[in-house]
């Protein structure tokens, strides 16, 4: 204890004047720290969240699980840039033409000229034919890839690869031979790369563990670009968090589910804004009962009575606030990928409940409405689970909804929400009954990736065995119709014998139903219109808009500049 | 930081906690010669004063264990059971809380006194679905909690040598690895989360700073002559156990149930919040959550949002004010001395001070002089 | 001495328990690591044969040796100080993650503790002194207080403060906008104390009814002893009764739950960091938590506990100092 007032008021002193001098600083650190700093020319930072959460880790190895968004598109570029948002012609990057051959079995590119590395080395063809035979990224159908001339590349393949265009040409990033070759595959997955040597527009400036910064790549191929000479990508734990930066303006650029749009711009935030749905949301249903399902949801008419029950209408104004887009059976996304889809096959999904359609659909597969409602056959009342991950709230609501809906329709589902593991564990595997989940859209505007992947006998495994990485089809759905049109469409690049196989495939999928469509899930962006031009809008989709879009994130990037 | 159930355990174990040698828990004065258990600060953390109570007159028997009615335990007990009462008959006069036909996010009105959430589910429906839901958590989470500390505390302190050590050194360690860390690790690994396996979660992590509180008090109560009588005829450990010592732990063991509960809510919504809470029930750490993904703050429902916490925090609020009322009967000094201080403050507004320091003369004890024995009487 | 040796066995037995558990629990749960980080993986796009191959070399489960060989191995590991690879934050090693993040957990939240101590008891004090009062009428309040979900308050305030009115920041430990990563300015430093108010008053707000209540009923036990009227008789000051007398022995309780609560200051205030991504243990909880990233979360479980035995080590010595029954009892 204390005893010497003297020494007590000593002691009261020196508190005094820490907390004095602490509130000082903070006040002028505070208030000197709210404005930005100008850095040299091309006007302030721009401020983007592309989705990373703190602590940040310098990571920019396109190869690495945790890469950081700054890699991919603004750092390493691909050949040639596609539109995921419209139906368009691939645009050159560093690939100024590509021509198949006859067959599909070959790929000849030619590269553009003049372009170097960020460390100041020449781009040559030498540096795609390693980015394509390397360890790590090499493709398993590639036989060879040659440079048959300085700025030509051949592509070799042991069959036809037209399906595998976007991959080639728009998702494989160039990468530096001489930074890169002699590290081992493990090297190639574990090395965080901090420093990264790439063509695009821009390079690593700074990382720290909330954010980092990128500034404009002085070699870059493109005269004149970016024009905006620092970006700075920040780390954001909470979407609460992220929509208050934007509301605040803090945020120039930001992909993310904001339920009131219009709010951010009467808040004072950004006020661009576009929504371009991309992705679909369905019920993943385990179909198939011969390779092991069990359930009334492998009997195709609980599927389609299911189908018939939902109130898609609802779904989208309640669980998704209006923001979702109608779905197609079909899986072509509506708008851009119409031409594919066969004049005589249902176009859109029911969006209002059916409840009687659904009934007449199970009486007529001898099924009957017991005492409590619910139809039964044989005994077995049509009981179903279906879950969804906890924290998805939106995915939540759509499927307590789904459960208030099927029960009207005498379909009894039981709503729950499990972990992230328990629903990918289970989807692998294939022991559920109902899922909630989303579908990849695909990136060209084309949906031959979803019947491939997500609807063909070859790319799915019995239940119980987990499905191998690039497996999709977790319904285990497996009809030789479907397989063989798919197949067929995988070797030619002919529209109209496309377009015959795809309709083949629609009529057996909108029947059968493995994955029972919902909505197309929101993709809005939000970006500030007012300081920065050349964004793509509603009017203009050049690119995908979102911040986390990858390859066109580095596109749009280059093509904005500042209002001065 | 409410976040740490047992260091909330042990901030309140530091405070009303009965100071060991105080315990006028069986109306006895404490014995001089107990042993003082000394493992640990913790422990000691009730070990402090020395005088034994003085003896009252004016309260006997069962009137003894029950607290004095005061305007702290009034409201208390209005409080408590009357969200009690509105968790289990409210449920049944309200609509079905996962009815989604309304519109939604509806401000308060006559068709929705809470207004509805983003589904167009009605708050107050769901209000009262949660309080059963969280007081269901809280009560069992708190019945197990409570079993618990009765084994590693009771027990443990009345057998004392071996078992005792062994019984202690589990309840310190449980005691030291910190709570919410560890049921967020628990609660990972299993697949789906009901209601019975958080509380279950919740009542296993929480028991130790009660059992520590227990002990210490069934080691002094070890001592005392009735229980060693109680031995000496051949009686049963179990049976003196329960019959001889629980008995007069009954105040201290009601004072930690009650805060057990409360804890319980508190470390459900907790979880609740960070998404390891249970699946499918509807509790009002669930409300929040799911108003907090439902974005009620950006949208301006406080309806939604402020309902929830403002419950949990005023049904906290109930309970701590009977465990007030309680540790006033376990306590005897803090139900007497603000009642002394109150007398004297009479008296020399009446003109009669009798603990005055500045006069060198002491006012003569006149006909309204207030004694020992007056302050006894004048009550809580 | 006796009394520091028995302390001390307890603590290395304390030890070696936890550490074990932490062992065991990873193992009893299902799943393969490797699995998991290549089912993330594979949202994004194919996964090329490559980096699957490397993927399971570096994370997948070995189950080889037998678990004894493993608990050895993993004792050799610790003793090392490599608490394995993240997952979430491939591939930096779980120490550098939680390096990153002790100062600012044990800077902020500490000195919220030691504010909410030193006010909650204060106020107990005076309260306690004040018995009998109308002062004793402010306990329902603080009851009230106490019992509020601190992270409900969190948000309450995060709104109210800082979206509504742009007093306070919203996010982080100090202003990315303006610092690229920690410096040693007096202008970053003042950007910490502003960015760490908010935090730092919430956790003011929620903890310290606690040690008021707890102060006050000691305070109110102690001011009845026979030697605190011994002192008013002998005429003793006020203030000189209040301080050496009452607050003295009143506190003894509330110093060794002190010792507690700044040990779990490392636990943190786990949803409160995520409510304000504050860049602390307890986001990195919430981080491994959410991402199933088990190496990160043992490392956590494992550095948390140990400061709270180191802490509660320190004030068992300093306890032993302060009250001198415990030392002699020993």
């Amino acid at each position: 204890m204390i005893r010497s007032t003297a020494r007590k008021r000593l002691l009261t002193a020196v508190a005094l004047v820490t907390g004095v001098t602490l509130m000082a600083t903070g006040c002028s650190g505070a208030g000197g720290g709210e404005g930005e700093g100008t850095e040299g020319g091309g006007g302030r930072v721009l401020n983007v969240w592309a989705g990373s959460q703190t602590p940040i880790v310098a990571n920019f190895n396109p190869f690495a699980p945790t890469v950081l968004h700054g890699a991919l598109g603004p750092v390493y570029e691909t050949l040639f840039v596609y539109n995921k948002a419209e139906a368009s012609e691939p645009t050159p990057m560093l690939g100024e033409s590509f021509e198949w051959n006859e067959d599909g079995t070959q790929l000849t590119v030619t590269l553009r000229e003049g372009v170097t590395w960020n460390d100041g080395e020449e781009f040559t063809a030498d540096d795609v034919v390693f980015s394509f035979t390397n360890e790590a990224s090499k493709p398993t159908y590639l036989v060879s890839a040659e440079a048959t001339d300085a700025t030509t590349v051949v592509l070799t393949f042991d069959g036809p690869q037209y399906t595998n265009e976007f991959a080639l040409l728009g998702a494989s990033w160039m990468i530096p031979e001489h930074v890169w070759s002699g590290k081992s595959a493990e090297e190639m997955t574990t090395w965080t790369n901090e420093e990264p040597v790439g063509t695009g527009p821009y390079t690593v400036k700074t990382t720290s563990d909330a954010a980092y910064t990128l500034v404009a790549n002085e070699s870059y191929w493109q005269d004149g670009k970016p024009a905006v000479k620092e970006v700075r990508y920040l780390g954001i734990d909470a979407n609460q968090s992220a929509e208050d930066l934007l509301k605040s303006g803090d945020l120039d650029w930001t992909g993310m589910f904001v339920p009131d749009p219009d709010g951010i711009a009467a808040a004072g935030g950004p006020a661009g804004y576009v929504n371009t749905p991309q992705d679909p949301t369905v019920l993943y249903t385990c179909a198939n009962a011969d390779l092991g399902c069990a359930g009334p949801q492998t009997d195709v008419a609980v599927r389609q009575a299911l189908n018939l029950a939902i109130d898609r209408g609802t779904i989208n104004d309640k669980a998704f606030v209006g923001l979702a887009a109608t779905i197609s059976p079909t899986y072509a996304l509506l708008g851009r990928d119409d031409q594919w889809i066969a004049p005589d096959v249902e176009k859109e999904s029911p969006q209002s409940a059916d409840a009687d359609a659904a009934a007449a659909v199970l009486e007529d597969a001898g099924y009957t409405r017991g005492a409590d409602g619910i139809f039964e056959k044989d005994g077995q009342k049509v009981e179903l689970t279906l879950t969804s991950v906890d924290g998805w709230t939106d995915y939540n609501d759509a499927a307590k909804l789904i459960e208030e809906q099927a029960k009207a329709a005498g379909i009894a589902v039981t709503a729950s929400t499990v972990s992230w593991q328990e629903f990918s564990d289970s989807r692998q595997s294939g022991n559920y009954q109902l899922v909630m989940g989303g579908m990849i859209g695909t990136s060209v505007a084309d949906p031959f990736q979803i019947y491939r992947d997500w609807f063909s006998g070859d790319y799915t495994q019995a239940v119980g065995t987990q499905l191998e990485p690039g497996e999709w089809n977790f319904s285990r759905y497996a009809n030789p119709v479907v397989d063989e049109a798919v197949q067929a469409a995988a070797a030619t690049n002919d529209e109209s014998a496309k377009k015959a196989a795809y309709a083949t495939i629609q009529t057996e999928i909108t029947r059968d139903l493995p994955y029972i469509p919902l909505v197309i899930n929101a993709t809005q962006t939000f970006f500030n219109d007012t300081d920065y031009t050349g964004w793509p809008t509603e009017d203009d989709l050049y690119a995908f808009p979102p911040s986390w879009g990858s390859v066109s994130a580095g596109y749009v990037l280059g093509n904005l500049t500042p209002t001065e | 930081m409410a976040d740490d159930i047992r260091e909330q355990e042990l901030a309140r174990a530091a405070g009303p906690a009965v100071p060991l040698d105080e315990a006028a828990v069986d109306g006895l004065p404490a014995d001089d010669d107990a042993p003082q258990p000394v493992e640990s600060a913790i422990v000691e953390a009730s070990a402090v004063g020395t005088a034994a109570p003085t003896a009252t007159t004016a309260r006997r028997g069962v009137r003894q264990l029950l607290p004095s009615l005061s305007a702290k335990l009034v409201v208390g007990m209005v409080i408590t059971i009357g969200i009690t009462l509105f968790a289990f008959v409210a449920p049944m006069f309200v609509q079905d809380p996962r009815y989604s036909g309304n519109e939604a996010f509806l401000p308060p009105s006559a068709d929705h006194l809470l207004g509805t959430t983003k589904l167009g589910y009605d708050v107050f429906a769901q209000l009262a679905h949660g309080a059963k839901g969280s007081l269901m958590v809280g009560l069992i989470a708190a019945v197990i909690a409570i079993v618990l500390s009765l084994v590693f505390g009771i027990l443990a302190g009345y057998l004392g040598g071996w078992s005792d050590d062994f019984l202690s050194l589990g309840t310190n360690v449980m005691l030291v690895i910190p709570g919410l860390p560890l049921m967020m690790v628990i609660a990972i690994y299993a697949p789906s989360r009901s209601l019975l396996l958080v509380a279950f979660i919740l009542g296993i992590t929480s028991w130790a700073g009660a059992a520590v509180i227990l002990r210490s008090q069934a080691r002094s109560l070890r001592g005392r002559d009735y229980v060693a009588a109680a031995r000496v005829a051949g009686e049963k450990t179990g049976r003196i156990v329960l019959v001889e010592i629980m008995p007069n732990l009954l105040p201290l063991l009601a004072a930690q149930f009650l805060s057990a509960v409360i804890l319980a809510i508190l470390g459900e919504a907790g979880l609740s919040f960070i998404g390891l809470g249970p699946n499918g029930s509807i509790t009002w750490g669930t409300m929040i959550m799911d108003s907090y993904g439902g974005n009620a703050l950006s949208s301006g429902a406080w309806w939604w949002f402020v309902p929830p916490g403002l419950m949990i925090a005023l049904f906290g609020c109930g309970l701590s004010l009977l465990n007030f009322a309680i540790d006033e009967i376990i306590n005897p000094k803090l139900r007497n001395a603000p009642a002394a201080v109150k007398s004297v403050r009479r008296a020399r507004r009446a003109g009669v001070d009798v603990t005055a320091r500045a006069d060198a003369v002491p006012a003569p004890a006149a006909a309204g002089a207030v004694t020992d024995q007056d302050r006894e009487t004048v009550g809580a | 001495m006796k009394y520091y040796a028995r302390r001390i066995a307890f603590y290395a037995f304390t030890l070696w328990a936890t550490i074990s558990l932490n062992f065991l629990i990873p193992r009893l749960m299902p799943g393969d690591p490797a699995d998991i980080m290549l089912a993330k993986m594979a949202r994004n796009g194919e996964v090329a044969p490559g980096v699957e191959k490397t993927i399971r070399l570096l994370l997948g489960a070995d189950t080889d040796q037998s678990m004894w060989d493993q608990y050895v191995a993993y004792w050799g590991n610790i003793l090392r100080g490599d608490l394995g690879v993240s997952v979430t934050k491939f591939p930096t090693p779980v120490t550098e993650l939680i390096g990153a993040a002790l100062p600012w957990s044990i800077g902020l939240l500490g000195l919220a503790t030691i504010i909410s101590f030193v006010l909650g008891v204060g106020i107990g004090a005076i309260v306690g002194w004040r018995r009998g009062t109308w002062v004793d009428h402010l306990i329902p309040a603080s009851t009230l207080l106490q019992s509020l979900p601190y992270f409900w308050v969190a948000l309450v305030l995060v709104y109210v403060m800082s979206v509504n009115n742009s007093w306070f920041p919203r996010i982080g430990g100090y202003d990315v906008f303006t610092f690229d990563g920690p410096e040693l300015t007096w202008a970053f430093v003042g950007s910490v104390v502003y960015h760490g108010f908010l935090p730092a008053l919430v956790v003011v707000i929620s903890s310290f009814g606690g040690w008021l209540l707890g102060m006050r009923n000691m305070m109110v036990s102690t001011l009845s002893e026979d030697y605190v009227t011994t002192a008013e008789a002998k005429g003793l000051r006020t203030s000189r009764i209040f301080m050496t007398y009452a607050v003295r022995n009143a506190a003894l309780p509330s110093i060794a739950g002190f010792g507690i609560a700044l040990a779990f200051v490392v636990a943190g205030a786990i949803i409160m960091e995520q409510v304000f991504s504050y860049p602390g243990l307890g986001k990195l909880m919430i981080t491994a938590v959410q991402g199933n990233d088990f190496a990160l979360m043992q490392g956590l479980f494992l550095v948390i506990t140990i400061t709270v035995l180191v802490a509660t080590f320190l004030m068992d010595v300093v306890y032993g100092f302060i009250d001198p029954r415990t030392r002699s009892n020993g």
